[in-house]
C-alpha cells in the first residue's frame, strides 16, 4: 500500500499549523507543502 | 500552485525558480491560500509608492522603500487595524501622516462613540485625519506617486499605503467549483472539510461560523487561522477535532493606545434585529491611588429582556486591550450580564480596582436590559 499523501497550498499561519498537527498525529502521512512565497510561517 | 483538478485529485503546479510545471497528486488536499489586500481599481494604482502590507515580503518591500527613499509625506487609506498601525509606524519615523477614511471615526469594527476615541488618540499622536471622505484616485508624475485625490481634496504624497481590508483568495478554489460562502471564502464544516470529497480549507480562505449571530461569518485573522489549521492538522492526521466558530474578538494597540472589540456591534445588532442595551463606563487599569494607573472605557452590549451578553469594546491604556478576553470567554459561555457580576476574577492593585473595568461596566448594563 503507497503512503497516504497531503498536499498543503499556502505555507503560513494555518497551512503550516496543519502541516505540523497532521505529520505529528501520523508520521506515516506524506505531507507537501507549496508556498509561492519566499517566506513560511511568518505571520502568527 | 494554479490549477485544482479535483475528479483527478491533482494540483498544477509551477516552480517559481525554473518555470517548471508538473501535476501533484493527492489523497487529501488542504487549501490554506489565506486572504489578499482589497486595491482600489484606479488609475495611477500600480505606482511602486502605493503599498498594501500583507505578507512579510510586502513589509521588507515597504520597509526598503522607506529606508531608500526617506520620504516627507505618508498617506494611509483605510481605517482599519492596519492602517492605523502603518500610520503610527509612519510617524515614528518623523514623517507627516494623514489617514483617509470612509467611515465617520477610525476602526470601524466598533461602534462609532468607541472608534471615536480612537480616532482622538491619532490626532493627539500628530496624524491628520480625513474622515468621511473617498479615494477617488492617485496624481503621478513620470510614474511616481505625488499626490491622493479624495472626493473632498487632493493631498500631497510621496508614499501611500493602502489598508482598505482583505478579501479571501479562493478563485482558484472557484474554478475547481468548491462551494464559496459569505465574502466569497471557502465553505467548510466544523472538521474543515469543504464540501469537495478530499478537499480542506483553513485560515483566512475559509468561512466561519459566528457564534452570537448564529450565522455564517468571515474573519481574516491569524488568531482564528492557526485554530483552523490545527482542527484541520488533527482530523487529517487521523485524530479527531472540531472548530465551533468564533464570537469576533480582536486586539490591536496604536500609539499609547491599546483596543479591543468582541461580539456584535450596533451595526450588526440593527442589521439582524436585535433589541440591545449598551453601557459605557470609564475606570482605571489598576487601583486608582497608584501610579500608571490609567484610563480605561469599556462598552457591554446586552439583550434586552434576557440580559444575554451580546458584545463588548474596549479602548484604553497599557493593560486594558486583554481584559476583552472576560468577555469572549462569557459570549462562548452564552452568560448573561446578571452571571457576569460574580464572575471570580483577581483583584489586587497592581492589575485592576477592587471591581474590574468589565464587571462594573456589565453591572451598569444589567440596570438597563
Ligand atoms: C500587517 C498585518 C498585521 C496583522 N496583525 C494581526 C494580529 O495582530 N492578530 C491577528 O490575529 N491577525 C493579524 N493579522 C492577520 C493574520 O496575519 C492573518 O489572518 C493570517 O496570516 C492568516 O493566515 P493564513 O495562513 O490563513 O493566510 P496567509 O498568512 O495569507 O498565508 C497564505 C499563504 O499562501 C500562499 N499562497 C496563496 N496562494 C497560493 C498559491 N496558489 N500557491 C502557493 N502558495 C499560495 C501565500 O503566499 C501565503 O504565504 C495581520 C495581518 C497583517 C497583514
Ligand atoms: C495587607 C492586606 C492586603 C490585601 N490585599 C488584597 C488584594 O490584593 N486583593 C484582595 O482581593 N483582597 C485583599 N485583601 C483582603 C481585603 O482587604 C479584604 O478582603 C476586604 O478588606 C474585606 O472587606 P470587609 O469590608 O469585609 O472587611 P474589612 O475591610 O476588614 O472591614 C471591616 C471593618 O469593620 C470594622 N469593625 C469591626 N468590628 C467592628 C465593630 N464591632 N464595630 C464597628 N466597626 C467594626 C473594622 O474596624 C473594619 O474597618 C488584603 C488584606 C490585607 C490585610
Amino acid at each position: 500500500m503507497s503512503t497516504e499523501r497531503l498536499i498543503v497550498v499556502g505555507g503560513d499561519a494555518a497551512g503550516m499549523s496543519a502541516a505540523a498537527q497532521a505529520k505529528r498525529r501520523n508520521p506515516g502521512l506524506e505531507v507537501v507543502v507549496f508556498e509561492r512565497g519566499p517566506h513560511t510561517s511568518y505571520s502568527a | 500552485m494554479e490549477e485544482i483538478d479535483s475528479p483527478r485529485g491533482r494540483v498544477r503546479v509551477r516552480d517559481l525558480q525554473n518555470n517548471r510545471v508538473v501535476w501533484e497528486s493527492y489523497d487529501q488536499l488542504l487549501l490554506a491560500t489565506g486572504a489578499v489586500p482589497v486595491c482600489p481599481d484606479l488609475p495611477g494604482a500600480d505606482a511602486v509608492e502605493i503599498c498594501g502590507v500583507n505578507t512579510l515580503q510586502s513589509g521588507i518591500e515597504l520597509r526598503r522603500i522607506l529606508d531608500d527613499r526617506n520620504p516627507k509625506n505618508g498617506i494611509v487609506v483605510g481605517g482599519g487595524y492596519i492602517g492605523l498601525e502603518m500610520a503610527e509606524a509612519l510617524v515614528r519615523r518623523g514623517m507627516a501622516v494623514s489617514l483617509v477614511s470612509r467611515s465617520p471615526e477610525v476602526m470601524k469594527t466598533l461602534d462609532p462613540d468607541m472608534g471615536h476615541l480612537v480616532s482622538q488618540a491619532l490626532r493627539d499622536f500628530g496624524v491628520t485625519l480625513y474622515l468621511e471622505e473617498t479615494l477617488i484616485g492617485f496624481e503621478t508624475k513620470s510614474g511616481k506617486i505625488t499626490g491622493v485625490v479624495t472626493d473632498r481634496r487632493s493631498l500631497p504624497a510621496d508614499i501611500v499605503i493602502l489598508g482598505l481590508g482583505v478579501r479571501p483568495n479562493t478563485e482558484l478554489a472557484a474554478a475547481a467549483g468548491i462551494p464559496l460562502g459569505e465574502r466569497r471564502s471557502i465553505r467548510v464544516n466544523e472538521l474543515m472539510q469543504t464540501f469537495v470529497a478530499g478537499i480542506w480549507a483553513a485560515g483566512d480562505c475559509a468561512e466561519t461560523f459566528h457564534l452570537v449571530s448564529r450565522k455564517p461569518y468571515y474573519l481574516a485573522l491569524g488568531t482564528i487561522a492557526n485554530r483552523q489549521g490545527r482542527v484541520a492538522g488533527v482530523n487529517l492526521g487521523g485524530g479527531s477535532a472540531t472548530f465551533p466558530g468564533v464570537v469576533g474578538t480582536a486586539v490591536t494597540k496604536i500609539c499609547e493606545v491599546e483596543v479591543a472589540r468582541t461580539g456584535l456591534q450596533e451595526s450588526e445588532l440593527r442589521e439582524l434585529g436585535i433589541e440591545w442595551a449598551s453601557a459605557v463606563i470609564r475606570s482605571r487599569t489598576k487601583a486608582g491611588y497608584l501610579p500608571g494607573a490609567g484610563k480605561i472605557t469599556v462598552k457591554v452590549l446586552a439583550e434586552k429582556g434576557s440580559g444575554r451578553l451580546l458584545g463588548g469594546q474596549i479602548v484604553g491604556m497599557e493593560g486594558s486591550a486583554k481584559r476583552i478576553d472576560t468577555l469572549a470567554t462569557a459570549l462562548h459561555a452564552g452568560f448573561t450580564v446578571e452571571e457576569m457580576i460574580n464572575l471570580d476574577v483577581g483583584y489586587a492593585p497592581p492589575f485592576s480596582p477592587v471591581w474590574d473595568p468589565v464587571v462594573i461596566a456589565a453591572r451598569e448594563a444589567a440596570k438597563l436590559v
